[in-house]
């Protein structure tokens, strides 16, 4: 496989998890700020705090209202981590890749980056039409995955897509994990009630599972249990690392480059470290020191990962 | 309105030759389309037209008009009512694109190796020296089984009087294949029993045909050798052709980036470490495609290039220097290459050509300005045109100094009244002017022509100038062989 398709391929999937991760973060923050009081008081505040570079008073001034910091989250290219640039950004990779991917997953990425750019959408963004925008677009990104999983080859390119697509998930999770439970001072003992876990869970479509399999008690335990560890969740740290590791192995087994023990190894730290931990040590070590430490190694070993494959340019 | 009306208001235009329509009234070839037509109503066919753009959209067969940072997509227009050309005629084109192909092959090989044709004083020498085209650095250079013109897409018009001639040789890049094939498959959405009831010939082997003859071109003995084609990126306004195309004969798609030459051999740089290439379909144009010997400046090239193809590591398709063959002012002597290396007469006629650095014919040209069209040797895509019935006094003027500041960079011919073709327009259907690129394949077993080819429309009214950066569209085409031919 040409560098340069490895490299638009794990790009163009990264660019789509971080689309899917945003929107469901609005359809949350969307549908929370309509409750009259909200648990967590915090709105718009962490789509805002995540996805923008925004400083603390143009944050402010954004959070309360929701067609402007959905507009600016949605369409605003000034926002260079908007959904428009993002869709952008992975349609023109899968553009670059077009012969390498089937025709469905071109059209179904064509139909997105189209309904983005429809006419009229910044008007029905402020009217009544907003959540039914932001379901359309989540339903696109969940077809697009479904697509992608019925009609693409498993292979090279497959392995590059989904390693771009699991990487991009360990991120988000990590960091909204990090951005709540900075709210309580990364403390476990300074205990929230589940109102304030809520919104996280549900933008991390995790809330139902953790109603089921979690205890009504010792929430910030449970909740930090549930997406650094879970293995049956398919958003927590560990299961996109073991993911991750997998197309990765692959990967290296097909293509014995300078450099792609190297690769592997650094990785396997980075996947040991959380395989083969638990909560107490977390605590022991300090969740933030240790979000910081996943949220580290994962960017670096992104840019390990073009060093030794994509290097084409 | 009824789609009956539709057809039966449909007017010809006089001393014009109509696909459709003579003043006998429906051609025979355009019997069913009469019909189908004159049973659906005119939002019916509407509706058709709004579903066949919808499709070129989903597909992402646009173009990209950027401005402040954002792109805009567009379409190329595309008109559902088909272009049909008969089998017979067709028989003739087909006969006259072979004949075409055959001599400028060989004239090719003759201009890069032993200049006969000027030697015996066919074709002028200071002609060929003075054409920016001809391409001195791959002077001597062995091509695989003496093919130049692998792919051409020769343009076609048709008379007052039904006559088909030679426009212009396309026998670099030329584009709009996929088109042709895309065209066709939107045809089968809109209009599905019509193909099957009027023995619509095939034209989806193309991709096949075509990739047949690459891999034969391959330098290496090895049965599965490796074929690309090489695209200036995705910026460029054909690469969804390149995709289509690479898609479709399942090799991959490159940019000069991905590629790099070692020890005069072609590699591409995969993840697993770097694999030789034996064939590349390029297309970029000769000047970008080795900075080592053509623009200095070209990102999109290939260093070195250009010393792989002379020691034959690789093939390239097409050949470089082909540009020296489909010069506006070289046409001219297409029929004297055919007599000269064929010894047969031209089976499709050129158009009368005067040339601007002949003192006689450019005064007669002068005095007939506004019968006359006036094209730039080295132009394509209808840039640098002037037609003189419609151009401006002062276009006209500045045209005259244009030619007097450099007479080998200008043709002028007649002004040929193009065919039209009914096109669905605001809600009626109106004779829109047209020409024909069948598009042929030249492999060591022989010269393929498709069967159709790609109908430009010119859609403004009145207008003769058809290509697609001017206001043109396009029609599926079909030949239809008739049952008592």
């Amino acid at each position: 496989m040409l560098s340069r398709i490895a490299d638009s391929l794990y790009w163009m999937h990264r660019y789509m998890e971080r689309a899917d991760g945003m929107l469901r973060l609005m359809k949350t923050s969307y549908i929370l700020s309509f409750d009259k009081v909200q648990a967590s008081g915090m709105t718009w505040e962490p789509a805002l705090k995540i996805f923008t570079s925004l400083n603390q008073e143009e944050i402010a001034g954004l959070k309360q209202n929701n067609s402007a910091a959905l507009k600016y989250l949605l369409l605003d290219t000034k926002n260079t981590n908007s959904l428009k640039v993002i869709i952008t950004r992975a349609r023109e990779n899968a553009r670059g890749v077009q012969d390498q991917i089937t025709k469905e997953v071109w059209e179904q990425m064509n139909l997105i980056y189209h309904q983005v750019n429809q006419p009229g959408i910044a008007e029905k963004l402020s009217g009544q039409d907003a959540i039914l925008i932001i379901d359309a677009f989540i339903n696109s990104s969940d077809q697009f995955c479904g697509i992608l999983d019925s009609t693409m080859p498993r292979g090279q390119g497959w392995n590059y897509m989904n390693l771009g697509k699991q990487t991009e998930r360990c991120l988000l999770t990590a960091e909204f994990t990090h951005f709540y439970f900075k709210k309580t001072g990364f403390d476990f003992k300074n205990e929230q009630d589940i109102l304030f876990w809520r919104s996280l869970l549900l933008a991390l479509s995790g809330y139902e599972l953790h109603l089921k399999n979690y205890s009504n008690q010792h929430h910030n335990y449970n909740v930090a249990q549930q997406l650094l560890f879970d293995k049956n969740f398919p958003r927590s740290v560990y299961y996109a690392l073991d993911r991750a590791n997998k197309y990765l192995s692959d990967i290296a087994a097909s293509n014995p480059v300078e450099g792609s023990i190297q690769l592997s190894r650094s990785f396997g730290r980075l996947y040991s470290s959380v395989k083969f931990a638990d909560l107490e040590l977390v605590e022991r070590e300090g969740l933030e020191n240790y979000l910081t430490y996943v949220r580290k190694e994962l960017n670096e070993f992104s840019r390990d990962l073009g060093r030794t494959y994509f290097s084409y340019s | 309105m009824t789609g009956e009306a539709l057809f039966n208001n449909y007017p010809i235009v006089p001393h014009i030759w109509d696909e459709m329509k003579s003043n006998d009234g429906i051609r025979q070839q355009y019997y069913s389309i009469y019909e189908t037509g004159s049973q659906l109503s005119l939002a019916e066919l509407e509706q058709k037209h709004k579903l066949a753009s919808e499709l070129f959209m989903s597909q992402g067969i646009t173009f990209t008009v950027y401005s402040e940072n954002e792109g805009i997509e567009r379409i190329f227009p595309f008109d559902i009512i088909p272009r049909i050309i008969t089998g017979s005629e067709w028989n003739h084109i087909e006969k006259g694109i072979q004949q075409r192909i055959k001599a400028l092959n060989l004239f090719l090989k003759d201009i890069y190796n032993e200049q006969e044709i000027v030697k015996d004083g066919v074709i002028p020498a200071d002609l060929i020296a003075s054409c920016p085209h001809f391409t001195r650095e791959v002077y001597g250079i062995k091509v695989p089984f003496d093919i130049y013109v692998h792919i051409a897409g020769i343009d076609l018009i048709r008379g007052d009087d039904g006559t088909f001639y030679i426009l212009e040789d396309n026998l670099r890049t030329p584009s709009g294949v996929s088109y042709m094939l895309e065209n066709r498959e939107v045809t089968k959405r809109i209009f599905p029993n019509l193909l099957a009831d009027n023995n619509v010939r095939m034209i989806n082997n193309y991709p096949l045909l075509l990739h047949d003859n690459l891999v034969h071109l391959a330098p290496r003995q090895n049965a599965n050798p490796t074929v690309v084609l090489l695209t200036p990126g995705m910026y460029n306004s054909a690469y969804f052709e390149h995709t289509f195309l690479a898609r479709q004969m399942g090799i991959q798609l490159v940019e000069g980036r991905d590629l790099l030459v070692d020890n005069q051999k072609v590699f591409m740089k995969t993840t697993a470490g770097l694999r030789q290439v034996d064939v590349i379909y390029r297309r970029i144009d000769d000047e970008f495609l080795d900075p080592l010997v053509f623009r200095p400046d070209s990102a999109l090239g290939v260093p070195g290039l250009i010393s792989a193809y002379r020691k034959g590591n690789v093939a390239i398709v097409n050949a470089l220097g082909n540009g020296v063959a489909d010069d506006k002012a070289v046409y001219a002597y297409v029929p004297d290459m055919i007599k000269y290396y064929l010894n047969e007469e031209i089976i499709l006629p050129n158009i009368p050509t005067y040339h601007m650095n002949n003192d006689q014919e450019r005064e007669h040209v002068f005095k007939n300005m506004h019968k006359m069209v006036i094209k730039e040797t080295n132009q394509s895509g209808g840039y640098g045109m002037v037609m003189g019935n419609s151009a401006t006094e002062a276009a006209m003027e500045k045209a005259k100094e244009n030619i007097l500041a450099n007479p080998r960079g200008f043709i002028a011919q007649p002004i040929i009244q193009l065919s039209t073709v009914p096109c669905l327009i605001d809600g009626k259907l109106q004779p829109r002017h047209v020409d024909l690129r069948p598009y042929s394949l030249c492999g060591p077993n022989g010269i393929e022509v498709v069967a159709g080819g790609l109908t430009r429309v010119a859609l403004r009214e009145g207008s003769l100038v058809v290509n697609s950066s001017q206001g043109g569209g396009s029609k599926d085409t079909w030949v239809v062989d008739m049952p008592n031919q």
